[in-house]
């Protein structure tokens, strides 16, 4: 294989020649508290569902000042078998905390992945010491499709309350399932699982060290098994909570700027692909979601999310008319006046929004920070509609909402491929 | 090599979009009247947005300039009025990190007469190694078959040289003695120049005049075998050590001819498609498809790995040397009646004053250059529709100074307007005050927005570069119309040739059932059915559909 510029400081040594059906790669950043109950829930998960074939654990540590390493050594006590490997050390990358919180997370990535590759397993799996709700089912969720359902690409797919998650099933589901054909419902999920031979597509991919791939590496890998000839499944994992893993809180407008902007960054740099795919295949399920009861009510101050969308258009209304057409100013405008309960940002507006805006990010209309940044208010205006149409409906509902909103943007996709094919200037 | 393996794909030349431009002329960084590295370092954001993927250099190298740089005394140096090696290490890498491949000139055939080894070979004994690095002879009768390429300053291919009390043979001016290449030590030279600017990281050489490398008495001394085994054994060089390197000949030769240049894939991997240029703006002029078709029908298949190079315009004059006298006559008359455009066999305007500044026909010949078999070069300026200045001499015409601002000097260099290399363009229509980089981005609906979009389409769809041609044969001629098929994309391309708007049927049967899609506003058309499909195209007008095949 061509030389990536990547590498793993980790000696060739007899652990790493040894071969492995599976590997499971764990990820860690000071993960002290959570890496324990990690590294024994993915031994216990292979051995009782995949105790017939050689794996092996893989650690990958970010640097960590902790002990996280040690905890899990611990952890696997005399059963042992930990492969211990460091990302080559990255420069700004390994200071720079993602909102998901792994420094240099695309390098430990590769290396997990090259691993896996240099020991010819079958299939990986990659895990998170960070979260908390592991449990050996996951192991057996994320691994079996690959195994025995000769899947390539395994997506998770968390339970989460009908408002968590917004900004994936307001852009990132919809545009990932418009552009690349792929119903993934939650395509930039910290675990996943892959097959040998998208393991080594994965490494032959040229997305290691564009720009942004310390944020947008877990969703571009989730596009790049969409783009190519693979088959995709997702796995239910039920609850996912994860421990903090520094002080500083990320507010919406970096984690805007991160999680779109990695996703625009996508789109550009796959537009031959995604401007041929048409329409979208659902993705077979494995795992199972726990029933959770119909949420009613809500504590999102609904007020406060339509009073910051107002302010945005009183303030960033020059900003929007370098990214938006009149027609949707327009429209933003009318809704400034709407009472709280006729409130509602329709769907055919909202895919066009998040287009235009994704072809101002193309376009360099504007920084491209400040350019996501002024989409802040334009979300939280959709998050406000999105919570009044759906407080009072059950989890299934909220579903088949968000399949909607989905399906739109699939309708709405000509819009976007008639003007980024030749773009409109709206100012100049 | 540096900066991984140049992003991976072996053949990116193949579906590249070259932008050629003289690093004199594009963007002065200190002040002394003359386009530098730094300069150009400082455009290549613009270089970026345009959306081209490669830059050819113009020759940069020390020289007399004498023929503007094509007369190298020094192969591995930069000339001093450019900067320094240390600045185009900086351009390469700050190209790079734009993911532009950069080829640069290789000038093969010969040197000026003051690079040392001219000055060696003329004061070295007869019969030495040194003096064999050039053609001499006692007499300038050999080699008579051979043409005289710049009929208007030169008479022979032989001049005389006091100090070497013998007759050196050149193929273009006297001042450029030709390279032995029946000296073997030629080659290693030259090989180990090749690897100096690879070693730094230069992603691929055009290769200047190779027709005439080698000379054979009895013979036009254009394209001999042992020319080929020089290409070869070049090529065999650069695969062995530089996978990505991409050799590209300049022939200007009839296809048939350049075929030769490609060998089985193991010769140059791309070559000029000189005869095309002027075939279509024949076709454009007499409102004809014809000429181009006959062209492009002339044109033999090449290995897989290789490709032609399109151009409408370049920095040499538009050359008619690979037309018939007629056509050329023809040619003469109807783009430049003017005979001070006229310069060898060719015409030396640029593209926009070529189409009487029509923005129809400059758009609709951009359209074709993007959508036949190759890779189009793009000259720099001319996606302004920069203008050019026939009064300067010889080509330097088309090689004025880039046109960035209305201010003074068209803001391409802060020296005094005295200290220019060239003046810049000044008149009423193609004056910098009317036309400019500025100016254009401002513009929404300016010709270097419409270029951008071209481009953008272009790098879409792989099938114009990598995609098969077949023609239609629609009864009205005036429209050109073709199919471009790459795995599974069909691209259907129509222009109107003409200044009047036209019908056309065209016999799309073997499509039925397919939706054509134009492709610039991702417009869905109606369905093709057995019967002959009916267009109407305004003047100039052209259509690229994707014929898609839609689910039931």
């Amino acid at each position: 294989m061509a030389s990536t510029g990547l590498s793993s400081s980790a000696a060739p040594s007899d652990a790493t020649s040894a071969k492995a059906v599976l590997v499971a790669g764990l990820l860690s950043y000071a993960d002290a508290e959570t890496i324990g109950a990690v590294t024994t829930a993915v031994r216990d998960g292979l051995a009782s569902h995949f105790g017939g074939v050689v794996s092996r654990i893989v650690l990958v540590d970010s640097g960590s000042a902790d002990g996280t390493a040690a905890r899990a050594r611990d952890a696997l006590g005399s059963s042992g078998g930990l492969l211990e490997l460091s990302p080559a050390r990255a420069t700004a990358d390994m200071l720079e905390l993602p909102y998901h919180g792994i420094p240099g997370k695309a390098r430990a990535l590769h290396t997990i992945l090259a691993t896996a590759r240099d020991l010819e397993a079958q299939a990986c799996v990659i895990f998170d010491a960070g979260v908390c709700t592991i449990t050996p089912h996951w192991v057996d969720w994320l691994i079996r499709p690959v195994i025995q359902h000769t899947f390539d690409f395994v997506s998770p797919y968390y339970h989460r309350h009908p408002f968590e998650g917004a900004l994936t099933k307001g852009v990132v589901y919809p545009l990932v399932r418009a552009l690349y054909g792929a119903r993934l419902r939650q395509p930039a999920g910290a675990e996943f699982a892959c097959s040998r031979r998208l393991i080594d597509h994965f490494l032959g991919e040229d997305l290691w060290e564009r720009d942004g791939a310390q944020v947008g590496i877990d969703l571009w890998l989730a596009t790049s098994a969409a783009c190519g000839d693979f088959r995709l499944s997702e796995a239910a994992l039920g609850v996912r909570t994860q421990h903090t893993r520094s002080e500083k809180t990320v507010d919406l407008g970096t984690t805007m700027t991160q999680v779109v902007g990695s996703l625009f960054a996508d789109l550009e740099s796959r537009a031959e692909r995604w401007q041929r795919t048409r329409g979208s295949v659902p993705v077979q399920q494995f795992g199972a979601l726990p029933a959770m009861a119909p949420m009613r009510g809500s504590s999102v101050d609904l007020e406060r999310l339509i009073e910051s969308y107002r302010l945005g258009c009183r303030e960033l209304r020059d900003v929007w008319t370098w990214i938006l057409p009149p027609r949707t100013v327009l429209d933003l405008y009318k809704l400034m006046d709407l009472p709280l309960a006729q409130f509602r940002l329709d769907d055919e507006l909202w895919a066009r929004i998040v287009y235009d805006f994704a072809l101002g990010y193309r376009l360099r209309v504007l920084a491209r920070d400040h350019l996501l940044q002024s989409l802040v208010p334009l979300y939280l205006g959709w998050l406000a509609s999105f919570i009044l149409q759906v407080r009072d409906l059950g989890a299934e509902a909220v579903d088949q909402r968000v399949e909607d909103l989905a399906a739109t943007f699939e309708a709405q996709k000509p819009y976007l491929i008639a003007r980024w094919r030749w773009p409109e200037r709206l100012r100049t | 090599m540096r900066h991984g393996d140049r992003w991976r794909d072996p053949n990116w030349y193949k579906r590249a979009i070259i932008y050629e431009l003289p690093v004199k002329s594009f963007y002065d960084a200190n002040a002394d009247g003359i386009g530098d590295f730094p300069g150009l370092i400082e455009k290549l954001d613009y270089i970026e947005s345009l959306g081209v993927t490669c830059l050819w250099l113009l020759p940069f190298f020390p020289s007399p300039l004498r023929d503007d740089g094509y007369d190298i005394a020094d192969y591995c140096q930069i000339h001093p009025s450019y900067g320094t090696l240390d600045d185009f290490k900086r351009f390469l890498d700050a190209a790079h990190e734009r993911r532009l491949h950069v080829v640069v000139e290789l000038v093969l055939n010969h040197t000026s007469e003051q690079h040392p080894w001219f000055q060696r070979a003329r004061r070295a004994p007869k019969g030495s190694i040194e003096r064999d690095y050039y053609v001499w002879s006692d007499i300038d009768e050999k080699y008579r078959a051979a043409r005289v390429i710049f009929v208007d300053s030169e008479s022979s291919n032989w001049t005389w040289d006091p100090v070497a009390q013998s007759y050196y043979w050149h193929r273009f001016f006297h001042h450029q003695p030709d390279l032995n290449y029946d000296n073997p030590a030629v080659l290693q030279e030259l090989l180990r120049i090749l690897d100096f600017w690879l070693e730094l990281g230069v992603d691929g050489f055009r290769l200047d005049a190779v027709p005439y490398l080698v000379e054979r008495e009895g013979t036009s001394c254009e394209n001999m075998p042992e020319t080929h085994a020089v290409l070869k054994a070049i090529r065999r060089h650069v695969d062995e050590r530089w996978p990505h390197c991409m050799l590209l000949a300049e022939a200007n030769q009839w296809p048939t001819v350049v075929r030769a240049y490609f060998g089985d894939g193991d010769e140059c991997h791309m070559a000029y498609h000189f005869p095309l240029m002027p075939r279509m703006f024949m076709g454009l002029h007499l409102e004809d498809r014809q000429p181009i078709v006959d062209i492009v029908q002339l044109t033999p298949v090449i290995p897989d790995i290789c490709q032609w190079a399109l151009f409408l315009r370049n920095h040499d004059e538009l050359t008619l040397e690979m037309v018939t006298d007629e056509e050329r006559d023809y040619m003469y008359l109807a783009y430049s009646a003017d005979p001070q455009a006229r310069v060898n066999l060719g015409i030396r305007r640029r593209l926009a004053p070529l189409v009487g500044n029509n923005r129809r026909r400059i758009e609709l010949l951009n359209s074709l250059l993007f959508s036949f078999p190759g890779t189009p070069v793009v000259y720099y300026g001319d996606e302004i529709g920069m203008g050019d200045n026939t009064y300067l001499g010889d080509r330097h015409g088309v090689r004025t100074p880039m046109q960035w601002t209305s201010d003074r000097n068209a803001r391409f260099s802060r020296a005094d307007p005295a200290r220019l290399y060239s003046p810049v363009i000044m008149d009423p229509i193609y004056g910098y005050q009317a036309v400019n980089v500025e100016s254009q981005e401002r513009d929404g609906s300016s010709l270097l927005q419409w270029m951008k979009n071209l481009i953008g389409l272009r790098r879409l769809f792989p099938a114009f570069g990598l995609g098969s041609l077949e023609f239609l044969t629609p009864d009205n001629q005036k429209v050109l119309a073709y199919v471009r098929r790459h795995s599974a994309d069909t691209i259907l391309c129509v222009a109107n040739l003409s200044r009047s708007v036209q019908p056309v049927e065209l016999d799309l049967s073997a499509f039925a059932g397919l939706t054509p899609v134009e492709v610039l506003g991702y417009t869905d058309f109606p369905i093709v059915g057995p019967q002959p499909y009916f267009l109407t195209l305004g003047p100039y007008g052209f259509y690229w559909f994707e014929l898609q095949r839609r689910p039931v």
